[in-house]
C-alpha cells in the first residue's frame, strides 16, 4: 500500500465533513433523518471520504494532472462558451448515452446503459435520502380528512418541493423508482455476466474480484431490493429481515468499494471530455510531424507534453542531439528499431544462426 | 452465346466478389466447437496442415496444427484466412441457369443435369465428339483429377480436356521427365536444413510459398549461403547472400555461362557424369560460348555476381536448387528448367542427403493433379495417352476397348485457339478461371462469347462462370473427402469437415450423375472418394507416379506418404534418386544441350520497357477464393505497377500516379509504386485481378514449344503517365468491359 | 487470470531480419479471443521506396513500462508473469498517451472504439499454456515462442538481448530480440 496522502486527505476531511454539516442542517437538525439509515449514512460517508480521496490521489499523477490542468487552462482561455457548448455535447454523447461503447458491441452498449442508469438513478434517489436531504411529508390537511385523497409533499433540504396525490401516476413512479432502478440494473448485469461466463477473450482475462464480483453485488443488491418491496406487498413480510439485511450488507459493501475498484470508473469517466478538447484544442496548435514516416501523428502539443511527463514518471528520451525519440511517430519508432537492428546484423557480418 | 447474360455490376451485386469479415466476436461456438478437423490449407503446393474447427455443420474458426511435420502450425496469411471461404454470402447454393437480361436464376438439379446432357449430346452429334471440350484444375484433390480424366475420356469420350496446371507446372514436368524420367521434387523441404548452397531461382518464395521461408532460414542458420534470382529484391533476396537481379527471359543464360564456368574451373563431379548421365558433352558444347562477359551483356547481372554464384554453387559439398514459375512461365520454360538441372547434374548434387532439386509447384494440387489424366496428353500414373502399352492398361482398368480411348487432345491455350476457329463449341470448366488465369484476356473472353455451350462446375460464380450457360454448384476443399499430393510429393489427406451448404452438391457427385446421364453410369458408380482412390491407386500401378502401395489408412497414420509408393509394404520415397537409377528408359540422368534465346517478344523503340507479372502473398492464383476474403483484399487491395525511380523519372510518374500499360495485345491502368526494389528495365504487375485490373489483359500467348505453357513472364510495354490519382482500391474491375 | 498454466519457461523471441512481411502474424493475431478481431501486431515497411524490409513488433512486455505509467488513467497494469495487459476498457479514456509514449510504438488506439488496445502476449492462449497466435503461425519464425535452450540450440550464433537503448534512456523488456553473438544491447539511437 502506498503511504497516506496527505494533501488528498486532507481534502477529502473536508469535503465530507462538509456534508455532514450540510445534511445536518439539511435534514432540519435530524430532524427528518431516518434512523433505520444510520449504516447506509456511514457507508455513503465513507465511499464520500474515499473516493474523494482516491480521486485526488489520482489527480495527483503527472500525466492526470497534466491533462487536467490543460483542460480547465483550456476552457477558460478562448471562447469559453465554445468549450461549454462542446463539453455539454461531449457529456450528453459519451455520460449520459455512452455512446462510445456501441461500436464495441452494441449488446454491450444496452447492458451498460442499463446498468449505468439504473446505477445513477437509483444513487440520485437514495443517497439525498439517506442524508436526509429529501423527505417525504404526509400533507396534514388531507391527513387529518379521511374522506380526502391522501396529499404528500416532497421536500428538499426541508422545503417542498412539490405534491402529489396518493394513487397518482406520480406517486406510482416516485414511490417504485428503485424499481424500475434495479429492474434496469439486472438486466445490464444479466447481460454481462453471461458475456464474462461465456466469451473465451474475457474468461482469460478477467479477475473475480475486479469483474464478476462487482456484477454479483449489483445483482444482489438489486435482487434483494426488489425482494424487499415484494415481500411487504404481497408476502406479509416473510424473509424481510433477511433480505434487509443481506441488501444493507452489499449495498454497504459496494459503498466502501466505490473509491477502490471497479465502480471508480464512474468518477474517472468525464475525464474522457478532457481528452477530447485536449485533442481538439491541440489541433488547432499544430501536428507534429515523424522525421522517419513524414507524415503527422498527434498534435505537437502532446508530443511536447509527453517529453514533461516522462520526465515526471522517471523516463527521458531525449537524444544526443537534443531531440527525443519521442517525436517520432509509433510507426517510426518501430522502423528505427528495425533499421538499429538491421545496422547490427549487417555489422555481424550475418543475418541468420 | 455466352455472353454475359447481365451487366456486370448486377452479377456483382448478387453474387459477388463479396469481401467476408468474421464477427467481432468469432462465429458463434468457435470456443466450443463440435470438431476440429486435422486437414490442409487449400492455397498452395505447401499443403500445410491445419485443423479446422466445426460447430453445426459450419467451419466457424482453425486451430494450429502443430504436429504436421512441413508446417509444425506455420502458416501465411491466406493460411489463416483460409477459414473465411466458408459461410460466405457469395457462395453457390443451387444450380443456375442464365437469363437473358437478368443474370441467373435457379434450377432444380435434375433439370440442370438433363440440359447438360442434351447439350453435350447436340453439340458431339453436330460437330464430332471432340468439339465439347473439358478444362479442369489442379486445386482438386487426386480422387476428382482422377475422375474428371476419366469422365471425359469415358463418359464424354472426347479427347479434348486439359487443365490449369498448363499455366504452372508444366514446363517443369517436361524438363524433368526429359532429364530423370519423372515428374516430381527429388527431396522432401527436410533436406535444405543442411544444404551449404541454396539457390532459389524464379520463385517468390516468401510470397507465394510462405512456410516454406522456414526451411530457407533452417538451412542459413546452419550457415547455407542462399543466391535467390529474381528481376526484383523480393523479401528473400534482401537478406541473401547473392542476389542476381535477372532481366526477364534470359534465365538460361546466367545458368550457361555459370555451366562453363564449373566446366571451365573443373568444379563437376566427373563420377557421377560418367556413370549415372548422359548427353554431357553436347551440352557443354551448347555452352562454349557464353563467357561471364556475354553473361552479363544478356542478363544484366554483374559478371563478378555471376562468378561468385557459380564459384559457391560450385565449390559446395551439399546444396539445394528450387525453381518455381518465375523461370518456367516461358516460351523456352523448359529449356530453363534443363539449364537448372544441368547445373544440378553437372555437380552430381541429387539423391544424397541434403542434396536436393525440384520445382515449387504453385497450387493446390499441383504435383498430384498433374500426374492422374486430366491433362491432354496423359493417363492416371503420369502414364502417355500416345502410349499403346499405357493405353491399353488403363483402357483394361477402366473396362473400355483400347480403340475408344480418345488420343491426346488440345492443351489450354490451344482449346481457346480452337474455340475461335469455331472447332469446339462446347465447354465444361470445373476448378479453372481462364478469364483470369490466361495470357491475353480479351481473345479469352471473345471465345467464352462463341462458345455455343458452356457449364461450370464451382462453389463461387467466377468471372469465367458469369459467361456459364448452366452453373453447377460444386463443393469446397473442406467439403470432400479426398487426398492431395504436395509440392514434396507427400500425399497427404483432405477431411471433410462440412457437407456442401443448401442444394450444393459434392463435385464427385455431380461428375457421376453426368457420367450416368450419359450413359456410363456403371463405370461411375463409387460409393465415396476411398474407392475413387483405390482405382486411381490401380490406375496408376506401375506409372512413373505409383500409388498403388498408398492406402487412406497409411496416410493417415504417417502423416503424409511420400509417392513413388509401389506395393502396400513400401514406406514411400521422401528422396528420390537415392540408388542412382533414374526413371529413364536408360536408367541415367539426362544433361540436356541448352542454348539461349530471345524470349517471343523483345524489347523495342515502340515497346521499350520489359513487363513481367507475378503474384502477391495475400492472394491466390485467380482470386476466386482469396479476393472474397476481406482481410486479403484488405492487405493488398489492388494491383499495382513496380517501377524503378529512374525508369518512372524518365517518364515522369509519380508516386501512385496511374500509369497506362500498352502492349500489342491490350492497354490497362495502373497505379504506380516506385521503388528501388526492381530492376530499371522492367515493371512488374500482379495478375490475380479480373476486368480492366488484370494483368492478363497485356501478357502474351507465346507457348512453349514442348510444354505449352504461355509466356506470362515477359513481354514488352510501353508507359505512359495518366496524371490522375486514386485511393487504394478506388478503381472498379468491371466497367467498360 | 485466476487459474492459470502460463508457462513461466517459455519466452518470446523477435528477429525481424527475418521477418517476410507476409502479415501471417497479422491475421492470426485478430484471432486471439481478447482482441475481438482486431489485430494488436505492427508489420509495416521501413522505407517501401527504397527497400522491401519489413519489420514485426509485438508488445515488449517491458519490466517498468512507460505505457502503464503515463496513462492518466491507471488503465494499464502489469501481472505477476510480467505480462502488460490492454488497457483496462472500464478505465481508458482514449487519450494515446501510451500510443505516443511507448518507445516501440506498440499500443494502438482504436478510434472507433475511444480506447486504446495493445498486445497482450494472446494471454487465452498463454495462460493456457499455448504458444501466442502470431508465433504459432509465423512462417519466417522472425516471431519465435520457446524455452531459451531451444533458441540457443536453434540459432547459436544469435543471442538474444532484452536491453535497448534510446537515447538517455535505457528499457528492459521481457521480450528478447535476437541479435549478433554476444550482444548485449540493441541501441536505438
Amino acid at each position: 500500500m502506498h503511504s497516506l496522502n496527505r494533501k488528498a486527505a486532507l481534502i477529502a476531511i473536508i469535503v465530507t465533513l462538509g456534508c455532514v454539516v450540510i445534511s445536518f442542517y439539511g435534514s432540519r437538525k435530524l430532524q427528518n433523518f431516518d434512523p433505520a439509515l444510520i449504516a447506509y449514512l456511514f457507508g455513503t460517508l465513507f465511499a464520500l471520504f474515499g473516493g474523494i480521496y482516491r480521486y485526488c490521489v489520482w489527480l495527483q499523477r503527472p500525466p492526470t494532472w497534466m491533462y487536467f490542468t490543460r483542460t480547465w487552462q483550456m476552457v477558460f482561455t478562448g471562447n469559453f462558451f465554445v468549450h461549454a457548448w462542446f463539453m455539454l455535447g461531449d457529456a450528453v454523447r459519451n455520460l449520459l448515452l455512452q455512446r462510445f461503447i456501441y461500436p464495441r458491441g452494441n449488446k454491450r452498449w444496452l447492458a451498460h446503459f442499463l446498468l449505468a442508469w439504473g446505477c445513477l438513478a437509483a444513487f440520485a434517489i437514495t443517497i439525498p435520502l439517506t442524508l436526509g436531504w429529501i423527505n417525504f411529508t404526509l400533507d396534514p390537511a388531507t391527513a387529518l380528512d379521511p374522506g380526502a385523497t391522501k396529499l404528500y409533499n416532497a421536500n428538499f433540504f426541508g422545503f417542498k418541493v412539490m405534491d402529489f396525490k396518493l394513487g397518482s401516476v406520480m406517486a406510482f413512479l416516485i414511490f417504485h423508482a428503485l424499481t424500475w432502478c434495479s429492474w434496469a440494473v439486472i438486466a445490464g448485469a444479466v447481460i454481462f455476466l453471461v458475456r464474462r461466463l461465456t466469451n473465451a477473450g474475457l474468461i482469460a482475462s478477467q479477475t473475480f474480484e475486479g469483474d464478476l464480483l462487482p456484477l454479483i453485488l449489483l445483482i444482489i443488491i438489486s435482487v434483494t431490493g426488489l425482494g424487499l418491496n415484494f415481500s411487504y406487498a404481497f408476502m406479509k413480510g416473510i424473509a424481510y429481515d433477511f433480505m434487509s439485511v443481506t441488501h444493507a450488507i452489499a449495498v454497504i459493501l459496494f459503498l466502501v468499494w466505490i473509491p477502490f475498484g471497479k465502480f471508480f470508473h464512474i468518477i474517472q469517466r468525464p475525464a474522457q471530455i478532457g481528452a477530447h478538447i485536449y485533442k481538439l484544442e491541440g489541433k488547432k496548435r499544430g501536428m507534429a510531424v515523424c522525421p522517419h514516416t513524414h507524415q503527422e501523428f498527434t498534435t505537437q502539443l502532446h508530443v511536447d507534453d509527453l517529453k514533461t511527463v516522462t520526465k515526471q514518471v522517471g523516463f527521458d528520451f531525449t537524444l544526443e542531439d537534443g531531440s527525443s525519440h519521442l517525436d517520432y511517430s509509433p510507426e517510426g519508432k518501430r522502423s528505427l528499431l528495425a533499421m538499429a537492428h538491421l545496422k547490427a546484423r549487417q555489422e555481424s557480418g550475418s543475418f541468420f544462426g | 452465346m455466352a455472353r454475359l447474360p447481365a451487366s456486370p455490376e448486377k452479377i456483382i451485386a448478387s453474387y459477388g466478389p463479396h469481401l467476408n469479415y468474421a464477427p467481432r466476436e468469432g462465429y458463434p461456438g468457435r470456443d466450443e466447437p463440435d470438431d476440429s478437423v486435422k486437414t490442409h490449407c487449400c492455397f498452395c503446393g505447401m499443403q500445410c496442415g491445419i485443423q479446422l474447427l466445426v460447430k453445426n455443420n459450419k467451419v466457424v474458426g482453425f486451430e494450429p496444427w502443430m504436429e504436421f511435420p512441413f508446417n509444425q502450425g506455420r502458416l501465411c496469411p491466406k493460411g489463416v484466412e483460409r477459414y473465411m471461404q466458408d459461410n460466405h454470402p457469395d457462395r453457390l447454393m443451387e444450380p443456375l441457369q442464365r437469363v437473358e437480361g437478368e443474370g441467373f436464376k435457379p434450377i432444380g438439379w435434375d433439370a440442370a443435369l438433363d440440359k447438360v446432357t442434351s447439350e453435350i449430346k447436340r453439340i458431339q452429334t453436330a460437330y464430332g465428339p471432340n468439339a465439347f471440350s473439358i478444362l479442369s484444375g489442379v486445386s482438386l484433390t487426386n480422387e476428382k483429377s482422377y475422375l474428371m480424366g476419366k469422365f471425359a475420356r469415358v463418359a464424354v469420350k472426347t479427347a479434348n480436356l486439359d487443365y490449369n496446371g498448363r499455366l504452372c507446372m508444366v514446363s517443369a514436368g517436361a524438363g524433368n521427365k526429359k532429364a530423370f524420367g519423372l515428374d516430381r521434387t527429388s527431396n522432401n523441404y527436410t533436406d535444405l536444413e543442411h544444404a551449404e548452397v541454396i539457390i532459389v531461382t524464379g520463385a517468390n518464395v516468401s510470397e507465394t510459398f510462405p512456410t516454406l521461408t522456414y526451411w530457407l532460414w533452417r538451412a542459413r542458420d546452419n550457415g547455407a549461403k542462399l543466391i535467390v534470382v529474381d528481376p526484383r529484391v523480393i523479401p528473400l533476396a534482401r537478406t541473401a547472400d547473392i542476389h542476381l537481379p535477372v532481366k526477364p527471359g534470359t534465365d538460361s543464360a546466367l545458368y550457361g555461362a555459370m555451366l562453363k564456368y564449373l566446366a571451365d574451373h573443373d568444379m563437376l563431379d566427373h563420377d557421377f557424369i560418367d556413370h549415372h548421365t548422359t548427353g554431357f558433352d553436347a551440352t557443354i558444347a551448347a555452352v562454349q560460348d557464353y563467357t561471364l562477359e556475354w553473361a552479363e551483356a544478356v542478363t544484366g547481372i554483374e559478371k563478378e555476381k555471376i562468378q561468385q554464384a557459380a564459384e559457391l554453387w560450385g565449390r559446395a559439398k551439399t546444396s539445394f536448387l528450387l525453381h518455381a514459375r518465375g523461370i518456367e512461365h516461358h516460351s523456352k520454360g523448359v529449356e530453363n528448367v534443363l539449364g537448372c538441372i544441368n547445373l544440378v547434374l553437372a555437380t552430381g548434387r541429387i539423391g544424397r542427403p541434403y542434396c536436393g532439386y525440384g520445382t515449387i509447384t504453385g497450387q493446390g494440387n499441383g504435383q498430384g493433379g498433374r500426374e492422374h489424366g486430366h491433362k491432354c496428353d496423359q493417363l492416371p500414373g503420369n502414364r502417355d495417352i500416345t502410349n499403346p502399352a499405357d493405353r491399353q492398361y488403363i483402357a483394361g482398368v477402366w473396362g473400355i476397348p483400347e480403340p475408344e480411348l480418345p488420343g491426346k487432345g488440345l492443351t489450354a491455350w490451344e482449346l481457346i485457339e480452337a474455340i475461335h476457329r469455331g472447332e469446339v463449341k462446347g465447354l465444361l470448366s470445373i476448378c479453372f478461371n481462364p478469364l483470369v488465369s490466361l495470357p491475353n484476356n480479351n481473345y479469352v473472353r471473345e471465345a467464352l462469347e462463341k462458345l455455343e455451350f458452356y457449364v461450370c462446375i464451382d462453389f463461387f460464380l467466377s468471372e469465367t462462370a458469369r459467361h456459364a450457360d448452366i452453373v453447377l454448384a460444386g463443393s469446397l476443399h473442406e467439403e470432400e473427402e479426398g487426398t492431395v499430393t504436395t509440392a514434396e510429393g507427400r500425399v497427404v489427406r483432405i477431411r471433410r469437415a462440412v457437407t456442401p451448404p443448401g442444394n450444393a452438391r459434392a463435385d464427385t457427385d455431380i461428375i457421376q450423375a453426368l457420367a450416368a446421364r450419359l450413359g456410363a453410369g456403371d463405370k461411375f458408380n463409387f460409393a465415396d472418394s476411398e474407392a475413387i482412390f483405390n482405382e486411381l491407386r490401380i490406375a496408376s500401378k506401375g506409372g512413373t507416379a505409383d500409388y498403388y502401395g498408398i492406402t487412406y489408412k497409411k496416410i493417415e497414420d504417417n502423416m503424409g506418404i511420400f509417392w513413388p509408393c509401389p506395393s502396400e509394404d513400401h514406406p514411400g520415397t521422401p528422396r528420390l534418386w537415392e540408388d542412382k537409377k533414374f526413371a529413364t528408359a536408360d536408367g541415367k540422368a539426362h544433361f540436356n544441350p541448352v542454348q539461349f534465346r530471345e524470349p517471343s517478344e523483345v524489347t523495342d523503340a515502340e515497346y521499350p520497357v520489359v513487363l513481367t507479372t507475378g503474384r502477391v502473398v495475400s492472394q491466390y492464383l485467380s482470386g476466386t477464393q482469396t479476393r472474397r476474403i476481406g482481410k486479403l483484399v484488405d492487405q493488398i487491395p489492388e494491383p499495382l505497377l513496380e517501377i524503378h525511380p529512374e525508369l518512372a523519372q524518365r517518364y515522369n510518374i509519380r508516386q501512385r500516379e496511374t500509369v497506362r500499360v500498352t502492349t500489342r495485345r491490350g492497354t490497362a491502368d495502373f497505379p504506380a509504386n516506385i521503388v528501388e526494389t526492381i530492376r530499371k528495365d522492367t515493371v512488374f504487375i500482379p495478375y490475380h485481378w479480373p476486368g480492366r485490373k488484370s494483368a492478363n489483359q497485356l501478357t502474351i500467348g507465346t507457348l512453349d514449344p514442348v510444354s505449352k505453357i504461355p509466356e506470362f513472364k515477359v513481354c514488352a510495354c510501353r508507359l505512359e503517365p495518366l496524371g490522375v490519382f486514386t485511393k487504394p482500391g478506388e478503381i472498379p474491375a468491371f466497367g467498360s468491359i | 487470470m485466476e487459474i492459470t498454466s502460463y508457462k513461466t519457461e517459455m519466452e518470446f523471441f523477435v528477429d525481424m531480419q527475418r521477418c517476410i512481411g507476409c502479415k501471417a502474424c497479422e491475421m492470426a493475431c485478430a484471432e486471439c479471443e481478447t482482441n475481438g478481431h482486431e489485430s494488436m501486431i505492427h508489420v509495416n515497411y521501413v522505407e517501401r521506396a527504397v527497400t522491401i524490409q519489413t519489420t514485426v513488433q509485438v508488445c515488449m512486455h517491458c519490466d517498468d513500462p512507460v505505457c502503464a505509467k503515463v496513462c492518466p488513467a491507471d488503465a494499464i497494469s502489469k501481472d505477476g508473469f510480467g505480462v502488460v495487459h490492454s488497457a483496462n476498457t472500464a478505465r481508458c479514456i482514449g487519450c494515446s498517451n501510451c500510443v505516443m509514449a511507448c518507445p516501440f510504438g506498440v499500443p494502438i488506439k482504436e478510434e472507433k472504439y475511444d480506447m486504446m488496445m495493445k498486445c497482450n502476449m494472446c494471454y487465452d492462449r498463454t495462460s493456457a499454456g499455448k504458444k501466442p497466435m502470431c508465433a504459432t503461425v509465423c512462417p519466417s519464425q522472425a516471431l519465435f515462442y520457446g524455452t531459451r535452450e531451444e533458441i540457443s540450440r536453434m540459432r547459436p550464433n544469435s543471442t538474444p538481448v532484452n536491453s535497448f537503448v534510446f537515447g538517455e534512456q535505457v528499457v528492459n523488456t521481457k521480450v528478447n530480440i535476437m541479435m549478433p553473438k554476444g550482444s548485449t544491447q540493441l541501441k536505438v539511437h
